[in-house]
């Protein structure tokens, strides 16, 4: 390369020039991220749609019970380990930004899924004497929860050992009316974290051994072997 | 939080900014060769050159220093070395003395007094066009001189800075100032090609003698006489030109506490005269200079810090709720890929455009330097790491500068 010298002046073209080289890098890469969020909204969609499928496709076998039998049917019907890794990634979407209003949306059908999935287990549960284990957990991401995270820790660790335990996560502000119901039903109050375990609320944080202690039945549940299954309880 | 948005993007824009101005310049000049000159690389006559080596405690590396000076191609009645001892404690005198043999040779010897005095008492002793420094634990090529004299031959020039390359790399800290090294190449010689050179490093720069005389010689400029100079040129509207393929090795740091204290000096030197020479930050009337490259050079800092308390402050926040998890839970975090997780945030994609563009621009160096476009062994080294230590010395030098401290040579 020769030897360069050059006098001062100010290169108002080349200024212009990087300036846009530099804002479209920033375009592009504001406009790829916000393409891979809405994959992964798609994504979730996506398979808030096969739950919804499974579920419709249960309560229909559930109708048809009285002409089959219900070794046809058993607990892990409606695949509580999607149902949580689906929490998980709506709770990382949350967490990313952008498109609030789809994914206040995506929230609220996850959130009647549940529901739907919980009174379907509960149906077959009276049905079939299957014996569901479930835990509801009510958190808020308002910012005026301190504990909702380690408690949402400890139940995706309970989620991973016990593949068949069924966590329902709801957020306490959402605006659902079924969820509103649900929360009216078991009267639970704005102090949060709270769980409901076996018909009784507990408010604030909840060890790992505080559960296991009000939820004998969690012995009856088999342990994951190598627990690594991604699962939900919000932070 | 919003704040702190704004400010993150705010910063990284104009990092980024910086960045592809140069390389668009350096691309504009690349294929269109219009806006720049190139320095003429004949002679019609030799200047007189004079090399000073300012010594202090340099027996070990002199001798091949002055060795390298001596085979410099140059025609021998036109070249002298100046070895100036500045108190050395050790054999440096005595082996500065036995170079006397060559008549090209002359040794002074004075009591310390910093590099400044010793380029002073050379240039008071010495009637040479050209002037030039090299610190004595450097090695030139031998066409070095050749490739540096022709560019004095635009008469605005005060000054021509080599290309600057590192003489050894035997450890991880070594590669890694290596690839820093490559990418100075390219900036050095992209500052002079927008006529913004602000520091003329001691390995090799060469100055007109008259210039220097008439700017009244060099100052202490805050333990960095390179950078002061080379303000002080700029501000009086003299032009500092760079020769890439005036190849000069340097020794550099083998330990991180050499590196860490040979940085704070550059940093604190470069503040303190930033102070000093303030009238040119955002002075349009010294073009890039004062309108984007002074002020994108103090911004850089700032940003440099600022990126790095970020990322404590987020390895931080993750390893606390690690922490908090494994207590509540007894769970150890393990790893599961999916790729649904993956991070996909802008900022992200900034970040992976921003160590693509530093590639580039080592590849550049490279080829400005040494004709090739190899990336240096060290380069992951170097975008994975080096980046965590620069705000080391950057923030020591900020608050050291803040508070007047000083800085030592040693």
């Amino acid at each position: 390369m020769d030897p360069v010298v050059n006098t001062r002046t100010a290169r108002w073209r080349s200024y212009l020039v990087a300036f846009l080289i530099t804002a479209l890098i920033f375009a592009t890469a504001l406009y790829a991220s916000n393409y891979f969020q809405n994959q992964r909204i798609q994504d979730v969609r996506a398979t808030e749609d096969d739950i919804s499928t499974q579920i419709l496709s249960t309560e229909t076998q559930f109708d048809l019970l009285t002409q089959h039998s219900c070794s046809d049917v058993s607990e892990n019907t409606t695949l509580p380990s999607e149902m949580t890794s689906l929490g998980s990634e709506l709770s990382y979407l949350e967490a990313q930004g952008g498109n609030q209003d789809e994914i206040t949306r995506l929230k609220s059908l996850y959130s009647v899924l549940e529901i739907k999935d919980y009174l379907l287990m509960q149906q077959l549960a009276q049905k079939c004497g299957l014996k569901p284990v479930f835990i509801f957990y009510f958190y808020s991401n308002k910012g005026d929860c301190a504990d909702c995270e380690a408690q949402g820790d400890v139940l995706t660790a309970f989620s991973e050992q016990y593949p068949d335990l069924r966590v329902y996560s709801f957020d306490y502000n959402l605006q659902v009316g079924a969820l509103q119901t649900l929360i009216s039903l078991d009267t639970v109050q704005d102090k949060l974290p709270a769980l409901v375990i076996n018909g009784k609320t507990y408010y604030g944080f909840q060890s790992m051994d505080a559960i296991q202690k009000v939820l004998p039945q969690l012995a009856t549940l088999q342990k994951s072997a190598t627990s690594t299954t991604a699962t939900s309880t919000k932070k | 939080m919003f704040v702190t948005t704004i400010l993150t993007y705010s910063l990284l824009f104009v990092s980024l900014y910086f960045e592809i101005f140069l390389l668009v310049a350096f691309l504009e000049r690349h294929f269109a060769r219009r806006n720049t000159q190139s320095g003429a690389t004949t002679l019609s006559s030799y200047p007189s050159v004079a090399i000073v080596v300012p010594c202090f405690n340099e027996e070990k590396s002199l001798g091949a220093t002055l060795a390298s000076l001596l085979a410099l191609d140059y025609p021998k009645d036109r070249f002298e070395i100046l070895v100036v001892d500045d108190g050395s404690r050790d054999n440096t005198f005595a082996i500065a003395k036995e170079f006397e043999i060559d008549a090209r040779v002359r040794v002074f010897h004075k009591e310390n007094g910093g590099k400044h005095t010793a380029m002073n008492l050379a240039l008071a002793h010495t009637n040479a066009d050209l002037i030039g420094c090299l610190d004595a634990d450097s090695i030139v090529a031998k066409e070095a001189l050749l490739r540096v004299v022709p560019v004095f031959g635009n008469e605005t020039v005060a000054a021509v800075t080599p290309g600057i390359h590192v003489k050894e790399t035997s450890n991880v800290l070594q590669h890694m100032q290596n690839v820093e090294y490559r990418l100075s190449v390219f900036n050095r010689f992209m500052l002079a090609a927008l006529g913004s050179a602000f520091i003329t490093p001691g390995p090799f720069s060469i100055f007109r003698a008259s210039v220097v005389r008439k700017l009244g010689g060099w100052r202490y400029g805050h333990s960095t006489e390179d950078m002061e100079m080379a303000l002080r040129m700029q501000s009086e509207g003299y032009l500092i030109g760079n020769a890439p393929r005036a190849v000069v090795h340097t020794s550099i740091p083998r330990t991180l506490k050499h590196l860490f204290n040979q940085r704070v000096r550059w940093t604190y030197g470069w503040l303190r005269n930033a102070v000093d020479y303030r009238h040119m930050i955002g002075n349009r009337a010294y073009g890039n200079l004062g309108v984007i490259v002074l002020p994108s050079a103090l911004i850089s800092i700032a940003a440099g810090i600022y990126f790095f308390f970020r990322i404590i402050f987020e390895l931080g926040q993750a390893a606390t709720h690690a922490f908090l998890k494994y207590q509540v839970t007894g769970a150890l975090p393990h790893l599961a890929f999916d790729p649904f997780y993956l991070n996909t945030s802008m900022m992200w994609f900034l970040v992976w455009f921003a160590v693509a563009l530093i590639l580039v621009l080592v590849a550049a160096g490279s080829f400005i330097g040494t004709g090739k476009r190899n990336l240096p062994l060290g380069t992951p080294l170097f975008v994975l790491f080096y980046s965590l230590l620069v705000p080391l010395w950057l923030g020591t030098a900020v608050v050291r500068a803040i508070f007047k401290t000083g800085v030592q040579w040693r």
